[in-house]
């Protein structure tokens, strides 16, 4: 016997966890550019996977990022608000990925 | 030959093949987030490592779907004998050797169901395995699970880019989620643990219950759940060190945001399939994920050809296993010379294995995992610009 449940219930609990985690991250980056921080992350190591990023490519990412905040309409306060914002959409993020691994393990649920 | 000998020697090469997934899957989890750079390699294969320790702690749901249903034992079934199980092993063992060498999609899972199915079939015939439960716990999730993994990425994928959309060209932050990959990705290896080393423990325990050392129908033992977490992290952790040895032979086109959206996928669905007992293949799910979050990017195109052969691989690998495990339940079957034949050839192959994991030569087929090799099922054009809706 095939039980479709079970696999509609995968699909649907896993497209409904990662739509979640994926919304709520780039919702806090989204604000965290707006706030005028936008992340400048380069890659830790090299592979040949992806465009080399020069020391030089990376300071100028930095200086374009810190240009276009200056540009930005946003007062100081709306900025603030974005930013606590961008925390609390990667805090939830966080959270909904900690409830997700709560919920498949059977041991913690004795404890909570 | 020696009930407990035969024991000891099924639960060293369960444990083998253990390492041999942990080996296999290191990228996994881990090709992502080193080819957008969002760790290094050799923090991601520790990371990987540590993680599928714990991971194989955290749920037994699959080890009870393997030494519980599929091949019906106890009152009303068949007697598993050990050396069936250990023909099964030394079939999938083979099996993974093979395709590992020709660089064929395949999966460990799928190896190790087919080698035991094909061991019964010999051993038993067609009455012995439970076809219902291969089909609705196998071989249906083998199909479903990198479809719903790739649909689900790419819609991760289509929203990740959209949030994070800027039209007036100023940066859009998207480097961000190279950090964010440094939590998926370790989701990801987390979840691997909880569902690949359950297949060993598995497989332990269905030899512990068939020898009568267990009850029918109960879990693992605690002491198969620690053996089997080292094993499979100890072959997590020697498998990256080959990857980072030989890094730089073709990971494909991947970008954090796409990363992200695709590991993000990946954990969820291999998650949520472990809670509900299904064995699925990390490997598959991994690699539908990575073409979903390719084609859920702007200009891109499936590369049909590439993407029909994985498809190809990944449905022979049980059939294929299957008729290997039934040979070597064939020669088992001669008596203790028999075993020892099977045992010779299995020595065989992991010293081939050994040896050519050794070798200095490196293709990518041979270094670049399947999941790395499925984005190449994706062709997408280099940067297309952010076209603003409406406008002329």
């Amino acid at each position: 016997m095939i039980d479709w449940l079970a696999f509609l219930l995968v699909l649907g609990s896993a497209l409904l966890a990662t739509v979640i985690v994926v919304i709520t991250y780039s919702l806090g980056i989204r604000l965290l550019t707006v706030s005028g921080r936008t992340p400048i992350v380069t890659p830790a190591e090299f592979t040949d996977a992806i465009a080399v990023v020069t020391p030089a490519e990376a300071k100028a990412a930095v200086k374009r990022a810190a240009k276009a905040a200056k540009k930005s309409p946003l007062t100081d306060g709306q900025k603030r608000v974005a930013l606590f914002g961008a925390r609390a959409c990667f805090a939830l993020s966080g959270l909904a990925a900690l409830v997700g691994i709560y919920l498949i393990v059977p041991v913690l649920h004795g404890l909570v | 030959m020696d009930l407990t000998l035969i024991v000891v020697l099924v639960i060293a090469l369960a444990l083998f093949f253990d390492f041999t997934n942990g080996f296999h899957d290191t990228a996994n989890a881990m090709a992502t987030p080193i080819a957008t750079g969002a760790l290094r390699p050799k923090v991601a294969v520790g990371i990987a490592a540590i993680l599928n320790l714990v991971g194989a702690f955290l749920s037994t749901e699959v080890a009870r779907t393997i030494s519980g249903g599929i091949i019906k034992e106890g009152d009303g079934g068949v007697l598993i004998t050990p050396q069936l199980i250990f023909a099964g092993l030394i079939g999938a063992i083979v099996w993974n050797m093979i395709t590992w060498l020709l660089g064929l999609p395949s999966s460990s899972s799928h190896a190790l169901f087919g080698g035991l199915i094909g061991a019964a079939l010999v051993g038993f015939g067609v009455q012995a395995v439970d076809f219902s439960v291969v089909l609705s716990k196998v071989v249906l999730p083998a199909i479903l699970a990198p479809l719903t993994a790739g649909l689900i990425a790419y819609t991760a994928t289509k929203l990740a880019y959209a949030i994070t959309r800027r039209h007036d060209g100023k940066p859009d932050g998207r480097d961000g989620f190279r950090h964010g990959q440094i939590f998926s990705s370790s989701l990801v290896a987390l979840a691997h643990g909880t569902n690949d080393a359950q297949k060993t423990m598995g497989i332990i325990t269905l030899t512990l219950i068939s020898v009568g050392l267990q009850p029918v129908g109960s879990g693992p033992e605690f002491w198969v759940i620690v053996l089997c977490a080292v094993a499979i992290a100890l072959g997590t952790y020697m498998g990256g060190w080959r990857i980072i040895k030989t890094l730089g032979t073709g990971l494909t086109d991947v970008k954090p945001a796409q990363g992200f959206a695709a590991e993000t996928s990946t954990a969820a669905t291999i998650l949520a399939s472990t809670n509900l007992g299904f064995a699925l293949s990390t490997t598959q799910v991994a690699s539908g994920s990575v073409i979903g979050s390719g084609m859920g990017r702007r200009g891109s195109t499936v590369r049909w050809r590439t993407a029909g052969r994985i498809g190809v691989g990944w449905l022979l690998t049980l059939p294929a296993a299957g008729i290997v495990g039934a040979l070597a339940a064939l020669v088992a079957s001669l008596g203790p010379a028999g075993i020892i034949i099977d045992m010779i050839i299995g020595v065989v192959v992991i010293s081939g294995i050994f040896l050519w994991s050794r070798r200095s030569e490196v293709t990518p087929s041979n270094v670049v995992s399947e999941v790395a090799d499925s984005g190449s099922a994706v062709n997408i054009e280099q940067n297309p610009t952010p076209i603003k809706k409406g406008a002329p």
